[in-house]
């Protein structure tokens, strides 16, 4: 165990001070802060290989990842959920049916030329789409959670988790996977280039386009809902623009907008007059304001702050922003420089920056398997109702804000979902799990009654028929050509039956052998070992002594020895308790 | 209805808790802030339409400006020869007619601001274009409780804590899924769980809030998780109230929470494009929910002690948009709903021809206002100092 370096804070004045720490206070406890920040953390020899580089070498090896070799990066296997007719999918069911009863098809299904609800198919094709984009959407937030554990390139992944909160977009309004697919591997690709290109990037990616309208930004007629957000949440944060700049720059994006999978630009709805935009005057387009807006030294200072708060801590001081800002802006936002600056700083290694991250449920969810040592993502429990239980949804954060982070990822509710999901991952419920792709939640009940026999229109019944809403008369009215209720049901049969199903297997590791081949002998060299490889906050004396003669209790004798051959459950129930404590929850 | 619930019990013994009190001092303290009275925050987030949710059909300058998305008359639920209600809300229109409902039109504030998250955060804090550091609720729970003594004063129906309930001494209960909040421990890890929880000094801010929270849900999660599995109204599959049965489990549980707080996620009233069939689902949930909600709290007995207040961040552009939707505006229609309410019109309707700011609404009426009737009016707290200054009453309650 030659790994327990005592934990190593830096003194509180190296707060807020950017220039490198001395080569010879590097040791492997500032190793695994490190790695932690950086990335997602990282078992023992992962740490110690950092440990072995010294400072400088160690976060070179991080940030100047490409020739690194990445060997279990592997591209995403569709389901082949989607084909050509789904293009221009309708914006809601309405849509959908209006285009039937209109044109007597839509989205590439036909209406029945006669018979009981004709325009059933489209309604049934509608609810298809939105079943199978939302379930293939949940396997692209698996096989990404995958790839940040399996990645020799921790920080690239991490920071394309960042750009995928910062750059906001969900699938629940952009209903399209593949769009969703589009943007993470832009992300990633774009993890620690230049911002400017990225941002430019996103402007034009295609569920950027869609979720902020811009197809219904045109020449004339200018819908503000992407140029309010690019500057405000974006760029250069709220009060640095006037409503004019925000109307001003909605006229210079005009005309952009995105066919399938692809930018393009119409030029008939573009708006080419001069505009007015931060000062400047000339006839720009969506382009020309990005490059404005990065010429503005807030986008720095904003920009700067927001990768700081991701990796380091949660709170930082206006004047150490400004510093950051500085950084940024001297390389022409170029990321790597700055992330180098940040974690070869001394306020990187300070007191300060010890315990002041809380961890996000994803960044959370991953750390724990490289905790554990696990090599692949479990399928029980399932990953993104685990993440979803602790409050995010990969894929589908809360609005075009992103999530809040830092203390808005505590609540009692989302602090017990840690401990349980902890409990999940270290001692699984195999016969109990029931996989969530394969039911159609409130509408099971549907497809029971049906195969039971029932009409549709009896099957779709309400419970009381005195006590309908509003909701279930106005559902009346409309399903008289045809029936969503029904569709909701049918339209996840229908995309479950083409789903490639998630592996359920458990999480593989042995604690065990951990803890035997520490040299661990005593139930307390176990909780000392297991609490070192678990948390970034030392235990105090009082949890220590707790979780010892629970596991001492549980063994039935303090040797490790003597429990040899039992010992896996009561150390996975160890673990289940570390990770359930405040300190866990925080880096 | 248990208890006498409203109007008997309340005024001089404050006897709606689960012990009745005798008149000591702490119930003594606990009427003069009206102890039982209950205050339920709906807020719908994404900026809701007031324009086309009230909708002023005999002007025709709401029609000029909107020509496609502009309802129609006959389409309206008629409140009298100028305006109606949308027709999605009969459950909201009901209320109304029982004279439940106090309409106020043009809510907002001065230099409003059109950012969806700067606007919400000056709503949560009642300093418009200025900032506090916890929010209105929650300093109106210091108003009440000046010790911060009294748990679960607050909850917030939420996934995560909303702005606008964080207070200085109060920990908000937060929580959005009852069944789920629960510690899932074996029998033998119990005992140490609690011991582990027992705090050690904090090695910084974010850990010493984590151990605050750590705290709130180990004595908090019991006893919500046992309300929800008793609360009727979850059997019931017609009654859809959103997020707001898990209020109506904690009223019907005889909780102490005072504060409830509902935002509702999604930002589903953000209806830049295409509109109707979106606002009119979205008004369709949300009236059917304050429906149901109240028919719960009088099956329940607490319908003369539950008062809610629905608002948004702003409301829309006045003109519509070229996508049949509308951009971010300024004021807005805000409802205060309850037995208690005295129903009708408040407020001067904002002027469609005079407009502002780029095509908006002047706002006539200051939120914080509606927050001081509230405040003052309803849970009998020092208005005044929870805003940090004086503003006139509105009468939105019967006498």
């Amino acid at each position: 165990m030659a790994a327990h370096t005592p934990w190593s804070p830096g003194p509180p004045a190296w707060k807020d001070d950017l220039t490198p720490m001395g080569a010879a206070d590097w040791n492997y406890d500032r190793a695994a802060h490190l790695l932690t920040h950086a990335g997602f953390g990282g078992t023992p020899a992962e740490i110690q290989k950092l440990a072995d580089m010294g400072l400088e070498r160690a976060v070179r090896s991080l940030v100047y990842y490409e020739n690194i070799p990445n060997p279990k990066m592997q591209p995403f296997v569709e389901s082949g959920l989607w084909d050509p007719s789904l293009n221009g999918f309708p914006e809601s069911r309405p849509e959908a049916t209006d285009r039937a009863e209109k044109q007597g098809r839509s989205m590439g299904v036909e209406n029945k030329p006669a018979g009981n609800r004709p325009v059933q198919p489209a309604s049934d094709r509608f609810f298809y789409w939105l079943r199978a984009t939302m379930l293939e959407t949940r396997r692209v937030g698996y096989w990404w959670a995958n790839r940040m554990l399996q990645t020799t390139h921790p920080v690239e992944q991490k920071m394309a988790l960042l750009w995928h909160g910062h750059f906001a977009t969900h699938e629940n309004k952009v209903r399209d996977y593949r769009k969703m697919l589009q943007q993470v591997d832009l992300f990633e690709r774009g993890a620690t280039g230049n911002l400017r290109d990225l941002t430019i990037k996103v402007a034009q990616n295609p569920a950027m386009l869609y979720f902020l309208d811009a197809q219904y930004n045109v020449k004339g007629a200018p819908n503000e809902n992407f140029a309010r957000e690019v500057m405000e949440l974006f760029t250069m944060g709220v009060g640095n623009y006037t409503e004019k700049d925000v109307r001003e720059c909605a006229r210079a994006f005009t005309g952009w907008y995105f066919d399938n999978l692809t930018f393009k630009v119409d030029a008939a709805k573009h708006d080419a007059g001069p505009k007015t935009f931060l000062g400047r005057t000339g006839p720009f387009d969506g382009v020309d304001v990005l490059k404005i807006v990065f010429e503005q030294p807030v986008t720095a200072d904003y920009l700067a702050g927001k990768v700081y708060r991701f990796l380091v801590r949660d709170e930082l001081s206006p004047e150490l922003r400004k510093k950051l800002g500085a950084v940024l802006r001297s390389h022409d936002y170029e990321v790597k420089p700055l992330l180098l600056a940040i974690l070869s700083s001394k306020d990187f290694y300070s007191q300060a920056s010890y315990g002041g991250h809380i961890k996000g449920p994803v960044e959370h969810m991953v750390a724990m398997m490289k905790h554990l040592g696990v090599e692949s993502i479990p399928g029980v429990p399932d990953f993104n109702q685990s993440t979803i239980a602790m409050g995010q949804n990969l894929l589908n954060p809360p609005s075009v804000a992103g999530w809040a982070g830092g203390k808005a990822w505590i609540t009692p509710g989302l602090l017990i979902a840690r401990g349980n999901i902890a409990r999940d991952v270290l001692i699984p419920d195999m016969t109990g799990f029931r996989d969530w792709n394969f039911s159609a939640g409130s509408d099971d009940i549907l497809g029971r009654r049906l195969r039971d026999g029932y009409e549709v229109g009896a099957a779709t019944a309400v419970n009381d028929p005195s006590n309908m809403s509003a909701f279930d008369r106005v559902a009346l009215e409309r399903d008289e050509r045809f029936n969503t209720r029904i569709s909701g049901y049918t339209g996840w049969e229908q995309a479950a039956r083409k789903l490639i199903p998630t592996p359920r297997h458990a999480a593989g590791f042995d604690l065990t052998k951990m803890v035997v081949e520490s040299g661990a002998k005593t139930t307390g060299d176990a909780v000392d070992y297991l609490t070192w490889r678990l948390l970034r906050i030392p235990a105090a004396p009082e949890m220590r002594d707790a979780l010892v003669s629970f596991l001492t209790k549980e063994l039935g004798t303090d040797s490790i020895d003597r429990a040899r051959t039992y010992l896996e459950d009561p150390l996975r129930m160890t673990a289940h308790l570390v990770m359930s404590t405040p300190e866990y929850q925080i880096v | 209805m248990r208890l006498g619930a409203g109007g008997i019990g309340f005024g001089l013994f404050g006897g709606l808790g689960p012990v009745p009190h005798v008149l000591n001092q702490a119930s003594l303290e606990a009427a003069t802030n009206q102890s039982g009275r209950i205050l339920v925050v709906f807020e719908w987030f994404g900026g809701n339409d007031g324009l086309n949710t009230i909708v002023p059909y005999g002007d025709a300058t709401y029609y000029k400006h909107r020509p496609t998305i502009g309802i129609k008359e006959k389409d309206l639920l008629k409140i009298d020869a100028h305006i109606g209600w949308h027709r999605s809300m009969t459950g909201m229109k009901q209320l109304y007619d029982e004279g439940k409902v106090a309409i106020i039109q043009g809510v907002g504030y001065d230099q409003p601001s059109f950012s969806h998250f700067t606007s919400i955060s000056f709503w949560h804090t009642g300093a418009p274009n200025s900032g506090n550091e916890y929010g209105w609720i929650g300093r109106t729970a210091a108003a009440i409780d000046e010790a911060g003594t009294r748990q679960n004063l607050i909850v917030n129906v939420s996934d995560s804590q909303t702005l606008a309930v964080k207070a200085e001494k109060h920990v908000p209960l937060v929580f959005i899924d009852p069944t789920r909040f629960q510690r899932g421990v074996f029998a033998q890890e119990k005992p140490v769980l609690d011991a582990l929880s027992a705090g050690r000094a904090p090695v910084g801010d974010a850990h010493k809030y984590v151990q605050e929270v750590t705290r709130s849900a180990a004595q908090a999660s019991e006893v919500v998780r046992a309300a929800w599995s008793k609360y009727k109204g979850k059997d019931n599959p017609d009654l859809r109230l959103l997020d707001l049965d898990k209020v109506a489990a904690l009223i019907e549980a005889d909780f102490p929470t005072r504060l409830y707080y509902v935002p509702l996620r999604g930002s589903l009233f953000d209806t830049h494009v295409n509109q109707a069939a979106p606002h009119d689902r979205q008004l369709l949930y949300c009236s059917d929910a304050i429906a149901g909600f109240f028919q719960e709290m009088k099956r329940i007995g607490r319908a003369d002690d539950v008062v809610m207040y629905v608002h948004s961040e702003f409301g829309r552009r006045v003109p519509e948009n070229t996508s049949l939707g509308t951009d971010h505006g300024t004021a807005q229609v805000n409802f205060v709903i309850g037995n208690a309410v005295k129903g009708g019109l408040y407020g001067t309707p904002p002027n469609l021809t005079d407009l502002v700011l780029g095509d908006n609404l002047a706002s006539t009426t200051d939120f914080r206002q509606v927050y001081a009737s509230l405040i003052q009016n309803w849970m009998g707290a020092d208005a005044t100092r929870v805003l940090g200054q004086s503003f006139p009453a509105m009468g939105l309650f019967r006498a």
